[in-house]
């Protein structure tokens, strides 16, 4: 919606669009002394509702607010392909990385399980349903730990803590 | 066996479309490539000749940072189970063709169910759960009476999460809600990558944190298929930065459904990472 | 072949069974960024800003108010189009108070922020003062200057693991602790293990009940259960007990080859 069917859209229906302020009909003339009558800073017709909404609506829109498009010489051209390049290879080589090593902890981890079940198989059962054993406990990540953060808060650390007395077993 | 059958020929003469002429293809034909008028908007989106260029890799993502350190690892080490095999959803069922009637049948729906639901697969490297996208969705109800506010609601998605929304249009006519097809009726907007990590930063370290007695997300979330949602209300949007920051400019705020979707198979899986990425969960169960 | 087969698990097959914890600081800062990361970043950085939509500073500053005169008063503006004047950085082609061809540079007015800040240094009264001016900590911190391997303040970009030096042979290793008696559960063997070693007052979350790794030692086998310390700290109630935390190019350096080969791959 732009700001020019809004306004059609308050022709259309003053009285609802601009809900209470209906007072447009109404030309009763009363001078009043020190008002501005010069024609040439207009006041707007529309309701504040209105004014604001046509506000919105201009932030969003992306007319009269676009720069010019990047022209780029041959020469810039191909130094930037050659950075996007080189930043492509760079985060191939990260996610290689990544999943080399998690294969590598699959592996290991369905080795073990599979010894367990070998040389301890109440073990085995008891570590293998571990996670969903107690459906009323489910397996979330605590709060503490917490999303790395660009510098660390004044408190590090907190050392103080002391273990809840329950029958609460970690 | 041999079924007998009405006729086979027609089937394997038929042709895929029309052959007689002249052809109306099924298929669209964008013009916008075939032209030689605009030969930038045939460029990738990521390409910077492209007017729709925009650069993606402007700051470190520390949330993705994290989810790679950490969470990726232990997720497969929480989610792994020793011998387990595919388990199947319920699928469309065939007819076996006892009967010639069954040959143009359509197929019996999934035992008890409207959909097909996916298999559960065993969890792999290749397929630890991930967090892949959030829905932000503003339905505005009073947009009825006041054509206005959709266009609030639209702005304040985009305050929220610098991203471009889309506006939502009702899709009938309910006439009991005084809903009429096609009138705007909210915002909806789809956050990726860089968008999406600061979006989860804004909420899980200023927002959540400062709504009064916020419990956390509901265990009973999901909708089975690993898309955990949950909602803010309008007092709740009020703690954002952006909104706080110019808060006479927002005299009315919007309550919004967030759904965060993951490439995880079960709703279990889905809030194990959430929970990862500092969204508290209650046990409290939805009264009924 | 079934003879042999047979034999073959009489011989490998362990009986002793200890559970081994690799515990775990996670990351508290970012990753510093290499170089090719922050030299891209800063590049994508600069063309998102030449790409920036103008900013629609009415929306922010009403007409007529006195935070819009403060905020004008601050811009720089653009170099208007004039004729026969001659431009050496091209023709200025201004729309809406911005210049098209270039980034916006916008100067936003700061909040009150207190001049007078070295005369109220008190840190009592100044972290109270809302107003007071934002410096973000260091990222190094004093242990890392110190070189203190038993904080857990050090390295806050990378993952620490808490290793222990063995009293008979003298190694490094991750804590391991035998089966016994009173818990047989894998995971609660390291858990409880962990606190009769370095006091209970250390708040720890286990990953997994299920072993990420089984090392095989002649009759012995070890099975690494992996946990995050969350709180607390580790204090040996043996002074003889020597420890440390450390990341893993560190930990490379103080366990041996063997040792790392087998169980690198384990850490971040």
């Amino acid at each position: 919606m732009s700001s020019r069917k809004i306004n059609k859209l308050l022709l259309l229906s003053p009285a609802k669009a601009l809900g209470t302020n209906t007072a447009i009909s109404t030309t009763s003339t009363t001078f009043i002394r020190g008002k501005r009558t010069s024609s040439k800073k207009k006041t707007s017709t529309l309701s504040p509702a209105a004014q604001r909404a046509v506000t919105q609506l201009s932030v969003l829109s992306a007319s009269r607010k676009q720069p010019k498009l990047l022209k780029l010489c041959n020469e810039d051209l191909i130094k930037h392909q050659t950075i996007q390049t080189c930043w492509s290879e760079y985060q191939k080589s990260l996610r290689e990385e990544r999943a080399n090593r998690l294969e590598l902890q699959y592996e290991a981890m369905n080795e073990a399980m599979e010894l367990l079940q070998e040389i301890a198989p109440d073990l085995y059962a008891l570590a293998n349903e571990g996670d969903e054993s107690n459906a009323s406990k489910k397996k979330r990540f605590p709060l503490e730990i917490r999303v790395p953060t660009d510098y660390p808060p004044s408190n590090i650390w907190y050392y103080d803590y002391k273990p809840e007395v329950s029958n609460d077993k970690k | 066996m041999f079924i007998r059958s009405f006729s086979t020929c027609s089937k394997f003469s038929k042709a895929a479309c029309s052959i007689v002429q002249p052809v109306h293809h099924k298929v669209k034909i964008n013009k916008l490539k075939l032209t030689p008028r605009f030969p930038e908007l045939k460029y990738e989106k990521n390409d910077i000749r492209s007017p729709r260029f925009k650069p993606t890799v402007t700051h470190q993502d520390r949330v993705k940072e994290h989810y790679y350190n950490t969470l990726q690892s232990d997720l497969l080490l929480i989610n792994y189970k020793h011998n387990t095999s595919i388990v199947k959803g319920s699928k469309i069922r065939k007819w076996d063709g006892s009967s010639p009637y069954h040959i143009n049948r359509p197929p019996a729906r999934p035992a008890g169910l409207t959909n097909e639901t996916p298999d559960i697969k065993p969890i792999s490297p290749h397929n630890i759960p991930e967090i892949t996208g959030i829905v932000i969705n503003c339905y505005v109800s009073d947009s009825k009476e006041n054509q206005l506010l959709p266009i609030a609601a639209k702005l304040q998605l985009q305050q929220i999460t610098g991203v471009k929304p889309e506006t939502l249009y009702a899709k009938t006519d309910v006439p009991s809600w005084g809903v009429r097809r096609g009138n705007p009726m909210g915002a909806k907007v789809i956050l990726k990558g860089r968008p999406l990590s600061q979006f989860i930063s804004t909420l899980t370290e200023i927002v959540l944190p400062r709504i009064r007695e916020y419990k956390g997300i509901r265990e009973t979330s999901g909708d089975k298929n690993g898309n955990i949602a949950f909602g803010l209300t309008p007092e709740d949007v009020k703690y954002f930065p952006e909104i706080d920051a110019n808060h006479d400019l927002w005299p009315k705020t919007f309550g919004m459904h967030i759904t965060m979707q993951t490439s995880a198979q079960t709703d279990e899986h889905a809030k194990t990472l959430i929970s990862g990425l500092g969204f508290p969960f209650t046990n409290t169960k939805r009264a009924l | 072949m079934l003879f042999t087969r047979s034999l073959a698990t009489k011989v490998t097959k362990p009986s002793v069974i200890e559970s081994a914890i690799i515990l775990s600081r996670t990351p508290i800062i970012t990753q510093q960024p290499s170089k090719l990361e922050s030299t891209y970043c800063a590049y994508q950085r600069e063309l998102e800003r030449r790409l920036m939509w103008t900013f629609p500073q009415y929306y922010y500053f009403k007409r007529g108010t006195l935070a819009e005169r403060k905020f004008l008063a601050l811009q720089r503006g653009p170099v208007s189009k004039l004729p026969g004047v001659f431009y050496s950085k091209g023709v200025p082609d201004v729309r809406g108070n911005r210049e098209r061809n270039a980034a916006q540079e916008i100067v936003l007015p700061l909040e009150q922020q207190s001049e007078d800040d070295p005369n109220e240094s008190d840190s009592a009264s100044s972290s109270h003062n809302i107003n007071r001016r934002i410096l973000p900590n260091s990222r190094i911190t004093k242990a890392d200057e110190c070189g203190d391997l038993k904080s857990l303040e050090r390295r806050l970009d990378k993952n620490l693991y808490l290793i222990v030096k063995s009293n008979k042979t003298g190694e490094w290793s991750f804590p391991s602790f035998l089966q016994n008696s009173k818990c047989k559960i894998l995971h609660e063997i390291a858990e409880s293990g962990l606190r009769e070693l370095g006091g209970d007052k250390i708040n720890t979350w286990t990953i997994s009940t299920k072993p990420c790794k089984a090392l095989v030692n002649g009759e012995k086998v070890t099975f690494f259960i992996k946990s995050h310390i969350l709180a607390g700290k580790f204090e040996p109630k043996t002074e003889a007990l020597e420890f440390a935390w450390v990341a893993k190019d560190e930990l490379k350096e103080k366990v041996g080859d063997k040792y790392y080969e087998a169980i690198g791959f384990l850490l971040n």
